[in-house]
């Protein structure tokens, strides 16, 4: 099962390597925003945002090169395939967000910011939560509606991005609960990692749905 | 022994395959206990249907030229055996009647009809 | 076991499409040709063997085994070969045997690199650079790599100049020499392709047509030719389907039926006469 996951995680990066200039911009390009705002946590929220909406590239490929019929006909599961590519998007994920809080702690510290670890904390923490939000979102709708009418979908990303941007640190100051998650970072860790863990899990199981009846 | 399959004769390729067998049987170009090529040989070399070679293959044993041993192939039967003797006499007659009516056109009687078989026996005992 | 698949009353419904009943069973060492005209239901039927398609009733078993239940075991030993690329048209022939090697345990680096070689696919190339043909060509090394036991392939002349044909031709009958292995082929156009299948089965409108030795299906029709005044009302009763034009008539009719007119010239008919006449009932009959 494991390995069959891990060979169809295998075949979709093969399918991305063409992306490899896309993916590289989301990580650098917001190294520039970073340093517009002088503030890591927009700058990190920004390119997860990004990311999260090359999600997409796997389904397009696909879709482009009528590559369901190989998908068809090789001998694993279409779970195994769903999962494998979760999986991908997931490692997309942690290697977007650990790069991007070193080159940005970097820039930042080159024009001169001194930045705190809880700076660094709340940048990572929203960061794989925004990610994951986004692209538990997004996937099941590629899988629905395919990449081009699950394209629409790109707007929850965007929407959520203008939410972090202006909503979020409004609320953290009117809402005692959160002053007090982000004040203790156990909590706010403990809380960050549940919710994501719940949200792919309910997106993984939607997705298994909708391409165990997919016909193809 | 040659084997050449026409797409375009209208005689079914099971049918071809049988009479040209069965000449190189007549002929003694195949020899008596020679195995025929296996079928799925046959019908790789000749691109055809394996299952087009075995009907050949099957009425050919029907006929008694061939005798299928499990596991081994298909081998010429003698031609002593009853049936091919037997299609060989066949052969002899549809000459000879052939020979008969030639000679009648040619008004030939029986005596110089007889001659003319002993002259050519003998021209062919020299070869 | 004996047979390699066995499709017992298969139906799928979609649209105002309708597969129904498909009953066909293919042995083991053997070639079955699926005719029929376009969108006759040839591609669904190899889709719901594949399990791509759901299907509404019936079974289908291949190597003995359900092709739902045992999906992934009966996937190891399936070749199958698509009418147009199934792989990234970005990839190149490394990234095709890399992918493969993944996901079959039986690939043979070594038979891929042999097939690619006999049919002069330029392995520095990219999947997309290639003609359609060698696209085909590709798939086909790439099926024959991992030793497959069955070899599925949907028109898989499409894009095939005489020349690829003709080596398709001489590859599957190779395939299928040592008697361990089979294939099944859809076609619209059968031409010498008909002439290595064993069996055929021929699907018209979704309804099976026939299914059998391909001997016994061309013995079972005769097309017959004559001057119009000898189109009869019982010839054009019996008639599968006729063709008419100002100086007389073809008509194909049963072997059976032939008796009842001695004086026309009978001759053989080919797969494709027997489509092109059986489809014309099809379409008087709307």
């Amino acid at each position: 099962m494991m390995s069959n996951i891990l060979k169809a995680t295998k075949l979709d990066f093969a399918l991305m390597k063409q992306y490899t200039k896309s993916i590289l911009f989301t990580i650098f390009f917001p190294i520039f925003f970073t340093l517009l705002n002088r503030s890591m946590l927009f700058g990190i929220s920004f390119a997860m945002c990004f990311s999260s909406a090359t999600s997409s590239y796997t389904f397009s490929i696909c879709e482009a090169n009528n590559m369901e019929r190989f998908y068809g006909i090789l001998p694993i599961k279409r779970s195994e395939f769903v999962l494998g590519r979760y999986l991908l998007i997931i490692l997309q994920g942690v290697l977007t967000i650990t790069v991007s809080i070193i080159l940005q702690l970097l820039a930042l510290r080159i024009v001169g910011e001194n930045v705190q670890m809880h700076q660094i904390t709340s940048a990572f923490l929203t960061g794989i939560f925004l990610y994951s939000t986004y692209t538990a979102f997004l996937i099941p709708g590629f899988y629905k509606y395919g990449s081009i009418k699950g394209r629409v979908f790109l707007f929850f990303p965007t929407l959520g991005f203008l939410a972090t941007l202006f909503i979020l640190p409004k609320l953290s100051l009117k809402i005692p609960a959160v002053s007090i998650a982000l004040n203790s970072p156990a909590v706010l860790f403990a809380v960050v990692f549940v919710s994501i863990v719940i949200m792919y899990f309910i997106s993984m199981c939607i997705s298994v749905r909708i391409t165990e009846h997919k016909e193809i | 022994m040659k084997l050449i399959i026409s797409n375009t004769s209208g005689i079914p390729i099971y049918e071809q395959i049988k009479q040209q067998i069965k000449a190189a049987i007549l002929s003694g170009e195949l020899k008596e206990e020679e195995a025929l090529p296996s079928l799925r040989t046959l019908a790789k070399e000749l691109k055809i249907s394996v299952l087009t070679v075995t009907r050949a293959y099957t009425e050919l044993e029907q006929e008694g030229f061939v005798k299928n041993v499990q596991g081994r192939g298909c081998f010429v039967m003698g031609r002593d055996s009853g049936l091919v003797r037997e299609q060989l006499l066949l052969k002899v007659e549809a000459g000879l009647t052939e020979a008969i009516t030639a000679s009648k056109i040619a008004r030939l009687s029986k005596e110089e009809l007889h001659h003319l078989l002993d002259i050519l026996l003998e021209a062919n005992a020299d070869e | 076991m004996s047979n390699y698949l066995e499709v017992k009353d298969l139906s799928k419904s979609f649209g105002n499409f309708h597969l129904k009943n498909i009953n066909f069973t293919l042995p083991k060492g053997y070639i079955m040709g699926l005719i029929g005209p376009n969108g006759s239901g040839k591609t669904t039927t190899i889709k719901l063997i594949l399990n791509m398609l759901k299907r509404d009733e019936g079974e289908i078993k291949i190597f003995g085994l359900d092709n739902i239940g045992d999906e992934q075991k009966i996937k190891y030993d399936l070749g199958v070969v698509f009418d147009s690329s199934y792989f990234c048209g970005e990839w190149r022939i490394t990234q095709v045997r890399n992918t493969m090697s993944d996901f079959y345990p039986s690939w043979d680096t070594g038979r891929f690199s042999e097939f690619l070689r006999r049919f002069r696919i330029p392995q520095e190339k990219k999947v997309k650079e290639l003609s359609r043909g060698m696209q085909m060509k590709l798939m086909l090394a790439s099926a024959f790599a991992h030793r497959p036991k069955l070899l599925i392939l949907d028109e898989p002349t499409g894009g095939l100049d005489p020349v690829s044909r003709d080596e398709l031709l001489q590859l599957l009958s190779e395939y299928i020499e040592d008697g361990e292995h089979s294939v099944l082929f859809s076609t619209h156009v059968t031409g010498d392709l008909e002439r290595v299948a064993d069996y055929i089965t021929y699907i018209n409108d979704g309804q099976l047509f026939f299914s059998g030795g391909k001997d016994e299906f061309m013995d079972m029709f005769r097309i017959v030719k004559g001057g119009t005044y000898e189109l009869t009302p019982l010839l054009s009763e019996k008639a599968l389907g006729i063709r008419k034009f100002s100086t007389g008539f073809e008509a194909l009719v049963k072997t059976q039926d032939l008796a009842g007119f001695p004086s026309l010239c009978a001759e053989p008919a080919s797969i494709d006469e027997i489509i092109v006449f059986t489809n014309k009932r099809g379409e008087n009959d709307e």
